[in-house]
């Protein structure tokens, strides 16, 4: 009888741990700070190119996640802590590559609008990608 | 008596039973946010655009889905692959951004005489 209570007992706890493997003490993840922080670094990289403007809802996104992540944080649920993090960091990133190709196509229609007029020498010259303008004395 | 006799059939069938349910829900089952975020990486692979501007990012998609299939083969995490499979998507969605960023890019660096 003793037994098959020690038994019941052992096949409950591992039970537990395999469930709920985030809340259990010894086989549950660190608190993702790390992640937390590339998250903000994605959302500032964001806003720095412009996706406030042409990716609101994607940047949007990121920030209602992250803060999401912040208050798994604060309620040690560590595993959703992460994922929202992560997924705040790639909504983020999404948002500005997005900010910057609207850049860069506003730009090229800009150029396309101008019409066929060939460029001046200065635009020509501005055009060129950085590495392979010659040296400065 | 005669129902605890009949009970001594059903017993072994109820455990197969139970075995090949556990097994089939190990590896046979596909995850379909798993199956859609492979969908969606191999039309991205097949695309020349992004596999010439964005090949960089869509190798960090193929790493992703590389850890949701091994999480899903091994251990069967659904939120955890389901939370991949979503990294995965947005990872191809970057990678076709990128793409056509540098297409505008390309356009801007040709004079438009060229075109």
């Amino acid at each position: 009888m003793t037994r098959a209570l020690y038994c019941s007992f052992l096949l409950v706890l591992t039970l537990y741990c395999v469930g709920c493997s985030n809340t259990c003490f010894w086989c549950g993840e660190k608190p993702p700070t790390n992640r937390v922080t590339q998250a903000e670094l994605a959302i500032r990289a964001a806003v720095d190119a412009k996706a406030a403007d042409f990716a609101p809802v994607e940047l949007q996104s990121a920030r209602d996640k992250l803060a999401q992540a912040r208050r798994m944080m604060t309620a040690e649920k560590y595993t959703e802590a992460r994922r929202f993090a992560e997924s705040a960091q790639v909504d983020a990133e999404f948002a500005e590559a997005k900010a910057e190709t609207a850049v860069m196509r506003r730009a090229a229609d800009q150029i396309l609008r101008r019409g066929d007029a060939p460029p001046t020498e200065a635009e020509r010259e501005s055009r060129k990608p950085l590495a392979s303008q010659p040296e400065m004395k | 008596m005669r129902l605890r006799r009949s009970l001594h059939f059903i017993e072994p069938l109820v455990a197969a039973f139970l075995i090949a349910a556990l097994a089939t829900g190990c590896t046979a089952v596909q995850n379909p946010a798993l199956e859609a975020a492979r969908e969606s990486y191999q039309k991205a692979r097949r695309d020349p655009l992004i596999v010439r501007n964005a090949g960089a990012t869509l190798d960090k998609a193929a790493q992703t889905l590389q850890t949701a299939d091994r999480i899903w083969t091994e251990e069967g995490d659904v939120a955890e692959v389901e939370h991949l499979s979503y990294i995965v998507e947005k990872r191809i969605e970057i990678a076709r951004v990128i793409a056509q960023r540098r297409l505008a890019a390309d356009e801007i660096q040709q004079p438009p005489s060229s075109r």
